[in-house]
């Protein structure tokens, strides 16, 4: 069985907004931290 | 001035996020969402999931944050800074979690016992029995207390323990508890996930889990689903997030932590569908039935499905039920001690008794307030607890926090606080969001509860259990807020 496409959007979609969302602001508070 | 302003400080900015990411990731992550979100369209759910994380999670969280950093105190200091007649709602915020925390450790405890027994796989093919019948020896129904089980007594006696060693020191030490625990169980999360996905079925599982039926965005359940997710993966509304932040440094960033600890909850969240729907999908394959014959929500899941799976596996499956089992108890370490903190911090900032002695007094209460969950009837008692504190308690108090601190005490003056130290500045959108938005959806939440319970009380049960369950316990705590505020303290005047 293949993953459907749709789940496959979802979980880029989720991976992004959550993983990409964490590591941006992880980003910003290093770079705060580092000023 | 108080003690923990003068005295108590986190060692680092990382030392604070790491404690308060371990606060709100905890047992619920791993069993909740993955189950909440299959059940509310998949995929889909995810959608109303990161609208209710960005219009209620993070700005709830912001608002606790930057409420504790303001006032520098535990939350009855808090409320009493804000009016004295309102010291009360920081009382009723810090019992709440107090009570969580008394069923909370005795599944911790169930852990504990299942994390020995993974050794050698002691529930054998029928895990269901097992767990039931010869580890809760279930009676038949709440009214039938049963006595106390000595492996989850033990267990109990073991976490209050470890809650006191880590707590009584004060938040240094829980600073260097958490810098182990947070990414130990994350690593062991991301293992167990590695494992599962390398399995067959692992895709329908997943399948099951991600595949979005958009159909479900039109159900108003779904949107509140969403909504109580966030509110109490999050840990809002339990004192908690207030009391970690009162020993934040003066000039510490506010709003950028509160981003972080959300998404870091909700990606762990996230990631722990994956660990739990590719070893279902695993389950489901192997004794070929549907997925929905399996349970996938709360106990079932981590007591019944997941042993069973792990039978079956292959190869190294007491290594994987031992490090599943280690992955939940580090994760509920965290939480389970965050939720001791504010109730101690309130003891011990009132009435000026040492942290070693206020911590003490609340491990030895909470210990003997578990003792109820590790009875024979406990599981009925503990889902009943569960049910009326989440639905009604933690809502009634959110709601209440929204409204006193939204309205009484000016939300513009937290704003302008937060900006000061912050990175990202927060805007008006954010008054909004705590003035009205939070408090509509969180009325909406509470009628939905209360009428759903009068049409179907709980599990059918009859009135005086629900009663003693749910009723006894909320007035006491409502009552005992009163009588604490009335308690003369040894505090100096904020």
């Amino acid at each position: 069985m293949i993953l459907p496409l749709s789940a496959i959007a979802m979980l880029i979609f989720g991976s992004i907004v959550l993983y990409g969302g964490l590591v941006y602001f992880l980003y910003r508070a290093l770079k705060e931290n580092n000023k | 001035m108080n003690i923990i302003a003068k005295n108590e400080h986190w060692g680092s900015r990382f030392a604070f996020i790491m404690a308060a990411v371990g606060s709100a990731v905890g047992l619920g992550n791993v069993w909740r969402f993955p189950y909440v979100c299959y059940e509310n369209g998949g995929g889909a759910f995810l959608i109303p999931y990161f609208v209710a994380l960005f219009t209620a999670g993070i700005p709830m969280i912001i608002l606790e944050f930057s409420v504790g950093h303001w006032a520098r105190s535990s939350p009855p200091e808090v409320f009493k800074k804000i009016g004295k007649k309102w010291e009360w709602i920081g009382w009723w915020t810090v019992l709440i979690p107090f009570i969580l925390a008394a069923y909370y450790v005795v599944v911790m405890a169930w852990c504990f016992s299942y994390m020995i027994y993974s050794i050698d796989l002691r529930w054998g093919l029928n895990a269901e029995q097992f767990f039931l019948k010869s580890f809760l020896g279930i009676t038949s129904s709440p009214a039938v207390i049963g006595g106390l089980r000595v492996p989850i007594l033990l267990g109990l006696l073991a976490v209050w323990v470890c809650v006191f060693i880590i707590l009584y020191k004060g938040v240094k030490r829980i600073g260097k508890v958490v810098a182990l625990t947070v990414p130990i169980p994350t690593i062991l999360l991301i293992i167990l996930t590695i494992r599962g996905l390398t399995l067959p079925g692992a895709i329908e599982g997943i399948s099951y889990y991600l595949t979005p039926n958009f159909s479900r965005l039109l159900d108003v359940n779904v949107w509140l689903a969403a909504y109580a997710q966030v509110f109490f993966s999050l840990g809002l509304a339990q004192g908690i997030m207030i009391t970690y932040a009162s020993f934040l440094h003066r000039k510490s960033d506010i709003t950028n932590n509160a981003f972080i600890v959300s998404l870091a909850d909700a990606g762990t969240s996230f990631l722990a569908g994956f660990t739990v729907f590719s070893v279902v999908g695993y389950l489901a394959v192997s004794q070929g039935v549907g997925i929905t014959e399996l349970g996938i929500g709360g106990p079932n899941l981590t007591f019944i499905t997941y042993p069973t799976a792990i039978s079956l596996l292959p190869f190294a499956a007491s290594f994987f039920g031992m490090i599943f089992y280690v992955a939940l108890l580090t994760f509920g370490i965290d939480s389970a001690f965050s939720m001791i903190e504010p109730v101690t911090s309130g003891i011990h900032n009132k009435w000026k008794i040492s942290k070693t002695k206020a911590t003490g007094i609340v491990c030895t209460f909470g210990f003997f307030a578990s003792l109820i969950f590790a009875t024979g009837g406990g599981l009925f008692w503990l889902e009943l607890v569960d049910h009326f504190i989440a639905n009604f308690g933690l809502v009634a108090i959110g709601l209440v926090e929204c409204l006193i601190l939204g309205w009484i005490y000016k939300i513009r003056k937290l704003r302008e606080h937060a900006n000061k130290t912050s990175d990202i500045l927060i805007g008006k959108w954010w008054d909004i969001l705590i003035k009205f938005v939070i408090p509509f959806v969180l009325c909406i939440l509470l009628a939905v509860a209360l009428v759903n319970n009068i049409i179907n009380p709980y599990m059918g049960y009859p009135w005086w259990i629900i009663a003693l369950g749910g009723v006894v316990p909320a007035i006491t705590i409502f009552l005992m807020s009163f009588v604490l505020m009335k308690i003369k303290g040894k505090g100096v005047e904020p």
